[in-house]
C-alpha cells in the first residue's frame, strides 16, 4: 500500500523515561565523531514509551504487529554482515492490527542485564540500541536508538603496587613502581623510578598508554596498537641513584576499561609504557600492563573537593622511600645494604609484589617476571645484572629485546595523540567543571 | 676572527628567535587572560615555556631567555591570584596544569600555579611545598633544572614558613622551610656537579667557566637558609650545616666544594660558625685535594677573628666590661679547643698529598693563633705542643713526604714556636732537632753528606736556620740553641759560608759583644765554615767573596770583647786556637785583630798597673802569645804581615815598659830583622820593610847599647845592601837616624853616635851620586838635604854648615844641568822650599839648637 508513496505510514519515536535526568555519556560513532547518548548501567531498566505518529491522521496502518528490542551487539568491521548478538530482548508491543491514530505503548526491560560496555575502537564496535518496529507485509518501519552503557567495577581501595627491576646487561638498569596495578579512569598513576645503573645517555623519559584491540580469534586476529597518550616524567640523563616521580592523571586521555575476551570477540588491553629515549634517539622501552575500570562516580564525588589538590600523595612503599633517602650513602656500599622491607625477613631488594600470585594471573608478564624468594636470595649473593641474565628467562627477552631498541616499534609510529594531553581536559561525563 | 665570533652570532640568533616566540606567546597569553579564557592562556603559556627545552643555548643566553619568560609568567601568577582573591577559584587548576605533556613547560606552570595556592591558602603550604620540590626532580637536565629549581627558589621566597610553632599544623614550620631549601640545595648542588662530567673533556674549561657563571644559582640556597630569621643556632647545628657539608663532601667536586664552603662561611652569622666549627673544619678535611683549603680557612678564622675584634670595639664603648672580657675570653676557649681540631684538618690534608698547601695553611693558622693568643699567653702554653705532637706523628708517619715539604713543615712550627713562645726556647731547640733528624733521614736515602745547594730541601733547611737568626736580637741566644749549629753541618758549604756570613752580619749590625771564651768558641764553632778549611769546599773560591767573608769574620772578632782583662785574654786564647788551624789564607786575615786585640789589652794591663800586682807577668804572657800568634804566621809562609806585627809588637812592648821588656822587644825586632833578610826579595817590599824596620827603631828607646848596636848596624849594613843605587841611599841615609835620635825630654839619647850618623849621610849622597839620570840625582840629594838639615837641628855637631853647603851647591850645579821638566820643578820647589826652610832658621833662630851660621843659601 505504500508503493508510490500512497498509503498511510508512520513515524517511531522512542522516548525513555527520566531521559532529561538520566546521564548522558559520550560516545564514538562509527565516523569518529562524537555523541551523546543516555547511559544505563548493567541491571538497570531501560523503560520508555515508543510513540507510533502516522503520516496521515484518519487513515489507518496497518501493521502485522509493533515490537521494541533491547539489542546488545558487536560489530566487526571487518566482518560487515555479521553482527554478533549477545543481548536481543524483544517486547512485542501490539498485536497485528489497524493503527487509527497516534499511538503511545510503554516499555520496559526490568533489571536488564548489560554486561559490556559501549565501546567503538578501530576494528570493532560494542554498541546497544534500542529498535522500535513497525512489521508490516513489505516494508518495516524501525526506529533504533542507541544507548551507551558503562559497567562499573568495584576494587578494594588498597591494591598491589607494580614494582619491578628491568634492564639491560651493563647498560641501564631501573627500578620502576606504579603504586596500583589497577586504575580507575579518573585515577592518577603515581610512581618513581629509581636508577640503578646509567651507562647511556638518557635524554628524556616517558610513559605513554598504549590501548590493544585485539579483535576476532585463531588466524584471524588483528591487534591495533594506539598510543592514547605520551607524557614526559624525566628531562635530561639521570644518574645512578637518581629516583623520579611520576604522577600521571588519567582523567585527560580518552580511556575505556580493560575489556578481555569480550562475548569471545576482542579485547582492549591497557599498557604503560616506559620509554626511555637516549641522546642517539634510541628507545629503550618496557611495557607493563595495567587494569582500566570504571568507578562509580558517586563514591568519588564527595572525597573530592575540587579546590585541593588531591594528588600530593606519594608512593607509600617503605622500601623505595627509605632507599631514596639513602640514596647517597649508599652509592658506594654493596647493595645488600639497602634497607629493610617490611614485607617479610627476605631481602628487601625483592621484586616480587607481596600479594599472592594467582590474584595477578590476567597480567601476564608481570606475573612471569616475578622473582621467587629462593631466586631472590641468590640474587643478592651475587651482583644482580648477571643474576638477572640467568635466572629471569622470561623478562630477559623483555629486556634484550634489542632489535626493538634499535628500531622504533610500531607502537611509536603513532604519534597521533602526542599532542593531545596539553591541558585539554575533554569534558567530562560527570561535568564537574562547570563552574568555568 | 669569524671562526671565534661565529658561536656567538649563533647563540645570539638562537635567543633572538626564542625570545620573539616568548614575545608573541606572551602577548597571546595576556589577551586571553584579559578575556577571562584560562585554558587558552594555559596554553600559551605552556608554548612559551617550551622555548625552556631548548638545548642549544650557553647558560648566559639561557638565562636571558629565563628572565624573560619568568617576567610574562608574573602575569599569569597576577592574574590567577587576583581571581583566587575574589573568590572565582578555577577547580582542579593544580591538576591541570599536570596536563602538559612535557615536563618543563608543565614543572613552571605546576610552581606558579603552586604559589598561587600556597598564597591565598597557607594550609596547603607544607604539603604543596614538599609536592613541588619532589616534582622537580623529573628534570635532570642541568642547565634546565638548576634554572627550574631556581625558580622554585625564587617563587617561593617569600612564603616560606619562618615560625617556630605553626598556627596551623599544614602550614609548617621553620624546620619544613628549611628541608624544602636543603633538599633543593642537594638537588641542585647535584645538577651542577654533573655538568661538570657531560662532553668533551677538551671543552673542560669552557664547562668550568659557565659552572662558575651558575654557582650563584646554587649558592642562593644557603642564602634563603640564612634568611630564615626563626632558625636557631641549635637549627644551624643539627640540621642545616651537617646536610650542607654531606652535599659538598660527597659531590667530590673541588669547584663545587670550593664555592660552597666559600659560601657557607659569608652568608651565615658568625654566632652559627662559633657553634660549628669543629664540624665545619672536620668536613674542611674531607674536601678534595684540589680544593684551595687554606683560603677556606683562612677566610673563616678572619671572618671569626674580626667578629671578636668588634665584639670587643662594642664592649670597650658599651660599660660592660667584664661581660666583654668573659666573651673574648671564651672565644678564645673556643678557639684553643679548636686547635686540635685544625691540626687534625691540616693532618688530614697532608694524608692527601696535599702538602704545600698544608704547610700553607699551618703557617697562616699558626700566624692567627699566634695574634689572637697574644692576649691571653697563659692559655696557650699548649698551643705549640700539640701542634709539635701532631707534626712529629706526621713526619713518621709519612715516609713517603717530601723532604722540603717536612722542612717547611718545620718551619711553619719554629716560627709558631718563636711567635707564641719568644721566652721557650727548648720549643726552638725541639724543632731544630727533629729537623736535624729529618735532615739525617735525608742524608741516608740521597747517600750524600749534605744537602746540595739550590735544591729544595736545601732552601727550606736554610730558611729555617735564617729564621732564628734574624729573629734574636743577640747572637747568643743562637748558642744557646743546642741544636743550631749541628744542623749548620747539613747543609753544604757554599750554603754554611752564606749562612755564617749572614749571621755574622746580624752581629755586626746589632753590634752585639761576645764576652765569654766559651761563646766565643760556640760562635767560631758555628762559623766553622769561616774559620777552617772545608772537606767539601769547592776547588775554586772567587777570592772577592773569600775575602768578604774573612773581612766579615775579622771584623766579627773584634766583637769578641769582654769588660774583665783576664777575661779577654782567656778569649784571645779559645779565638785563636780556634783560627789557628784556618791555614795561610784564612789566618791572615783572622789573626791580625787578635794580635791588635792582644796589644790592646796589654795597654789595658798597663794602665791598670795598679790594681794588678801581676800585670807584668801577665803583659810578659801577652807578649809570648802574641809572639806564638805571629810564628804562627809566618809558619804560614807569611813575611810582610808578621814583619809588620812584629815591629808593632815591638813598639808596643816598647811603650809598656814591663819588666825585662828590652829583650822581648829586641826579640821581636830581631823576629822582624830575620824575617826582613830570610823572607822578603823583592826589592820595593825590601825598601819598605827596611824603612818600616828602621822606623821603628828609631821609636824604641828602651834599648840598652848591647842590643842596640847590633841592630843598627845590621840595619845599616842591610841598607847598604839594597840592590837600586836610590834605594840604597835612602835606605842609607833613614839609618843616620838609628845613630842620632833627637832628644827626649830634653835627654840625649846615651847611644848618639854623631859621626856615624854623619857618614851614613855620606855614604847616602856618595851613592846618591853615583846614579846616572841627573833628576833622581838632584832629588835624592834634595832629599838628603832634608836629612841633614834635620840631624842638625836635632843637635849632630858633626853635621856642620861647610858640607850642608857642599851639598847644597851640588844640587843646584844638577839642577842647572837639568832640562826643565815637570819633574825638574818638583825637585826644584822641593829644594827650594828646604831652602826656605834653612832661611827661616837662620832668621830666628831657635835658641837650644846648632844655628846655620854661614850658611850659604844663595
Amino acid at each position: 500500500m505504500s508503493f508510490f508513496g500512497f498509503g498511510q505510514t508512520a513515524d517511531i519515536e522512542i522516548v525513555f523515561d527520566d531521559a532529561d535526568k538520566r546521564k548522558v555519556a559520550e560516545v564514538k560513532t562509527e565516523d569518529g565523531k562524537k555523541e551523546k547518548l543516555l547511559l544505563y548501567y548493567d541491571g538497570e531498566t531501560v523503560s520508555g514509551r515508543v510513540n507510533v505518529t502516522l503520516r496521515k491522521p484518519g487513515s489507518k496502518l496497518e501493521h502485522h504487529g509493533i515490537k521494541v528490542e533491547l539489542i546488545g551487539q558487536i560489530e566487526l568491521f571487518y566482518d560487515r554482515g555479521n553482527h554478533h548478538e549477545f543481548i536481543s530482548l524483544v517486547k512485542e508491543l501490539a498485536r497485528p492490527g489497524d493503527l487509527l491514530q497516534h499511538t503511545s505503548y510503554p516499555f520496559e526491560f526490568a533489571n536488564v542485564e548489560k554486561p559490556y560496555e559501549v565501546y567503538s575502537g578501530s576494528n570493532v564496535r560494542l554498541r546497544y540500541l534500542l529498535r522500535a518496529t513497525i512489521v508490516r507485509r513489505l516494508t518495516d518501519v524501525i526506529k533504533e536508538v542507541d544507548i551507551a552503557v558503562h559497567t562499573l567495577c568495584s576494587y578494594p581501595d588498597v591494591l598491589n603496587s607494580i614494582k619491578m627491576e628491568v634492564g639491560i646487561e651493563d647498560c641501564l638498569h631501573i627500578e620502576f613502581e606504579y603504586n596500583k596495578s589497577k586504575y580507575h579512569l579518573k585515577d592518577v598513576i603515581v610512581g618513581k623510578i629509581y636508577f640503578l645503573l646509567v651507562r647511556i645517555k638518557i635524554k628524556h623519559m616517558e610513559i605513554s598508554i598504549i590501548k590493544r584491540e585485539t579483535t576476532g580469534s585463531g588466524p584471524n586476529t588483528f591487534t591495533e596498537n594506539e598510543t592514547v597518550a605520551k607524557y614526559e616524567i624525566m628531562d635530561g640523563a639521570p644518574v645512578r641513584g637518581e629516583s623520579i616521580p611520576i604522577r600521571v592523571f588519567l582523567a585527560g586521555y580518552d580511556l575505556t576499561p580493560t575489556m578481555r575476551d569480550i562475548n569471545n570477540k576482542f579485547s582492549v588491553r591497557y599498557f604503560l609504557n616506559l620509554v626511555l629515549m637516549d641522546t642517539e634517539d634510541r628507545r629503550y622501552f618496557k611495557q607493563q600492563e595495567v587494569t582500566l575500570w570504571r568507578k562509580s562516580d558517586k563514591s568519588r564525588l564527595p572525597l573530592h573537593n575540587p579546590h585541593l589538590p588531591q594528588t600530593l600523595q606519594h608512593p607509600t612503599n617503605p622500601s623505595i622511600q627509605a632507599r631514596q633517602q639513602s640514596a647517597i650513602s649508599e652509592e658506594n656500599q654493596n647493595r645488600a645494604v639497602s634497607p629493610a622491607s617490611t614485607q617479610n625477613s627476605l631481602p628487601p631488594r625483592s621484586v616480587s609484589p607481596p600479594f599472592p600470585e594467582n590474584s595477578e594471573t590476567h597480567n601476564g608478564p608481570s606475573e612471569m617476571q616475578q622473582e621467587s624468594p629462593v631466586e631472590v636470595t641468590d640474587k643478592l649473593a651475587n651482583t644482580h645484572i648477571e643474576v638477572h641474565k640467568e635466572d629471569k628467562p622470561v623478562e630477559k627477552p623483555q629486556a634484550v629485546e634489542k632489535p626493538q631498541l634499535a628500531e622504533k616499534p610500531a607502537v611509536a609510529e603513532k604519534p597521533q595523540i602526542a599532542e593531545k594531553p596539553v591541558l585539554t581536559r575533554p569534558d567530562s561525563t560527570e561535568g564537574s567543571q562547570g563552574d568555568q | 676572527m669569524t671562526n671565534q665570533a661565529s658561536p656567538v652570532e649563533e647563540q645570539e640568533k638562537l635567543l633572538d628567535e626564542a625570545l620573539n616566540v616568548v614575545k608573541v606567546q606572551a602577548f597571546q597569553m595576556k589577551r586571553c587572560l584579559d578575556k577571562s579564557k584560562l585554558m587558552d592562556a594555559l596554553k600559551h603559556a605552556s608554548t612559551m615555556l617550551g622555548e625552556l627545552r631548548t638545548s642549544l643555548l650557553s647558560p648566559k643566553s639561557y638565562y636571558e631567555l629565563y628572565m624573560a619568560i619568568t617576567d610574562e609568567l608574573r602575569h599569569l601568577e597576577l592574574y590567577l591570584l587576583e581571581e583566587f582573591q575574589k573568590g572565582r577559584k578555577v577547580a582542579d587548576l593544580y591538576e591541570l596544569v599536570q596536563y602538559a605533556g612535557n615536563i618543563v613547560p608543565r614543572l613552571y606552570l605546576l610552581i606558579t600555579v603552586g604559589l598561587v595556592y600556597i598564597k591565598t591558602n597557607s594550609n596547603l603550604r607544607r604539603d604543596l611545598l614538599k609536592d613541588l620540590v619532589e616534582m622537580c626532580r623529573g628534570v635532570q637536565h642541568p642547565l634546565r633544572g638548576l634554572f627550574l629549581r631556581n625558580y622554585l627558589l625564587q617563587c617561593t621566597r617569600n612564603v616560606l614558613p619562618d615560625t617556630a610553632e605553626p598556627a596551623h599544623d599544614s602550614e609548617g614550620t621553620v624546620k619544613d622551610a628549611i628541608d624544602f631549601v636543603l633538599m633543593n640545595f642537594a638537588e641542585m648542588n647535584k645538577l651542577w656537579v654533573r655538568m661538570q662530567h657531560q662532553g668533551h673533556s677538551r671543552d673542560k674549561e669552557r664547562r668550568e667557566r659557565e659552572r662558575s657563571e651558575l654557582r650563584i644559582l646554587v649558592g642562593t640556597n644557603l642564602v634563603r637558609l640564612s634568611q630564615l630569621e626563626t632558625a636557631a643556632v641549635e637549627d644551624y647545628t643539627r640540621l642545616v650545616l651537617p646536610s650542607i657539608l654531606e652535599q659538598v663532601v660527597s659531590c667530590r667536586d673541588a669547584i663545587a666544594q670550593e664555592y660552597l664552603m666559600e659560601c657557607i662561611i659569608q652568608v651565615f652569622p658568625d654566632e652559627f660558625h662559633l657553634a660549628s666549627l669543629s664540624a665545619f673544619l672536620k668536613s674542611c678535611a674531607e674536601l678534595q685535594p684540589a680544593v684551595n683549603i687554606k683560603n677556606i680557612v683562612i677566610a673563616l678564622i678572619e671572618r671569626l677573628a674580626s667578629f671578636s675584634q668588634r665584639n670587643e670595639g662594642n664592649v670597650n664603648l658599651s660599660v660592660v666590661m667584664e661581660d666583654g672580657q668573659e666573651q673574648s675570653v671564651q672565644l678564645f676557649e673556643v678557639f684553643s679547643d679548636q686547635v686540635a681540631a685544625i691540626t687534625q684538618v691540616i693532618h688530614s690534608i697532608m694524608l692527601k698529598d696535599g702538602w704545600e698547601q698544608a704547610v700553607q695553611l699551618f703557617e697562616v693558622f699558626s700566624d692567627q693563633v699566634a695574634a689572637i693568643t697574644q692576649d691571653g699567653r697563659e692559655q696557650a702554653v699548649q698551643l705549640f705542643e700539640v701542634f709539635s705532637d701532631q707534626v712529629a706523628a706526621i713526619t713518621q708517619s709519612r715516609t713517603d713526604m717530601p723532604a722540603e715539604d717536612m722542612l717547611s713543615l718545620q718551619l711553619a712550627l719554629l716560627k709558631l714556636a718563636q711567635r707564641c713562645h719568644p721566652e721557650k726556647l727548648s720549643y726552638v731547640d725541639r724543632v731544630l732537632a727533629h729537623t736535624h733528624f729529618i735532615c739525617n733521614d735525608i742524608h741516608t736515602n740521597s747517600g750524600k753528606t749534605h744537602l746540595q745547594h739550590n735544591t729544595p730541601a736545601f732552601k727550606e733547611l736554610m730558611k729555617i736556620l735564617l729564621l732564628p737568626a734574624n729573629h734574636y736580637e743577640d747572637i747568643l741566644t743562637l748558642i744557646k740553641l743546642k741544636r743550631y749549629s749541628p744542623l749548620i753541618a747539613h747543609l753544604d758549604c757554599s750554603g754554611r759560608s752564606s749562612l755564617a756570613a749572614a749571621i755574622a752580619q746580624r752581629v755586626l749590625d746589632t753590634g752585639t759583644y761576645i764576652d765569654t771564651p766559651q761563646d766565643v768558641e760556640a760562635v767560631l764553632g758555628m762559623l766553622d765554615v769561616l774559620v777552617k778549611d772545608q772537606p767539601d769546599q769547592p776547588a775554586e773560591v772567587d777570592p772577592d767573596d773569600f775575602m768578604e767573608e774573612q773581612g766579615l769574620l775579622a771584623r766579627l772578632i773584634h766583637h769578641f770583647k769582654s769588660d774583665s782583662p783576664d777575661q779577654q785574654y782567656l778569649i784571645l786564647t779559645t779565638a785563636r786556637s780556634a783560627l789557628q788551624g784556618g791555614g795561610a789564607r784564612r789566618v791572615q786575615h783572622s789573626l791580625p785583630p787578635v794580635l791588635f786585640h792582644a796589644y790592646r789589652l796589654a795597654f789595658t794591663y798597663h794602665q791598670i798597673r795598679d790594681q794588678d800586682e801581676m800585670w807584668e807577668k801577665k803583659c810578659q804572657k801577652i807578649f809570648q802569645f802574641c809572639h806564638q800568634t805571629i810564628s804562627m804566621l809566618v809558619k804560614a809562609e807569611l813575611a810582610e804581615l808578621p814583619l809588620r806585627l812584629y815591629l808593632q809588637g815591638a813598639l808596643a812592648i816598647s811603650e809598656i815598659g814591663f819588666a825585662n821588656h828590652e829583650t822581648i822587644a829586641y826579640e821581636f825586632l830581631s823576629q822582624a830583622f830575620s824575617l826582613y833578610e830570610d823572607e822578603i826579595s823583592d826589592s820595593k817590599a825590601q825598601l819598605a820593610a827596611i824603612t818600616l824596620i828602621i822606623a821603628t827603631f828609631e821609636q824604641i828607646n828602651c834599648f840598652g847599647a848591647e842590643n842596640a848596636e847590633p841592630m843598627r848596624t845590621q840595619c845599616a849594613l842591610a841598607a847598604s845592601k839594597l840592590l837600586k843605587k836610590p834605594d840604597q841611599s835612602r835606605a842609607v841615609a833613614l839609618c843616620a837616624h838609628l845613630f842620632w835620635k833627637g832628644s827626649k825630654d830634653s835627654v840625649e839619647w846615651p847611644l848618639n853616635d854623631a859621626n856615624r850618623a854623619l857618614d851614613c849621610l855620606k855614604k847616602g849622597a856618595r851613592v846618591a851620586q853615583q846614579c846616572m839620570d841627573g833628576a833622581v840625582q838632584a832629588q835624592l840629594l834634595a832629599e838628603l838635604l832634608g836629612r841633614y838639615a834635620l840631624l842638625r837641628e836635632r843637635g849632630n855637631q858633626a853635621v856642620n854648615v861647610p858640607i850642608i853647603n857642599a851639598v847644597i851647591l851640588k844640587i843646584r850645579e844638577e839642577l842647572a844641568n837639568l832640562e826643565q821638566s815637570e819633574e825638574v820643578e818638583q825637585i826644584t820647589k822641593h829644594f827650594h822650599n828646604t831652602l826656605q826652610h834653612l832661611k827661616n832658621r837662620i832668621e830666628c833662630p831657635d835658641a837650644d839648637s846648632l844655628g846655620y851660621e854661614g850658611l850659604v843659601l844663595s
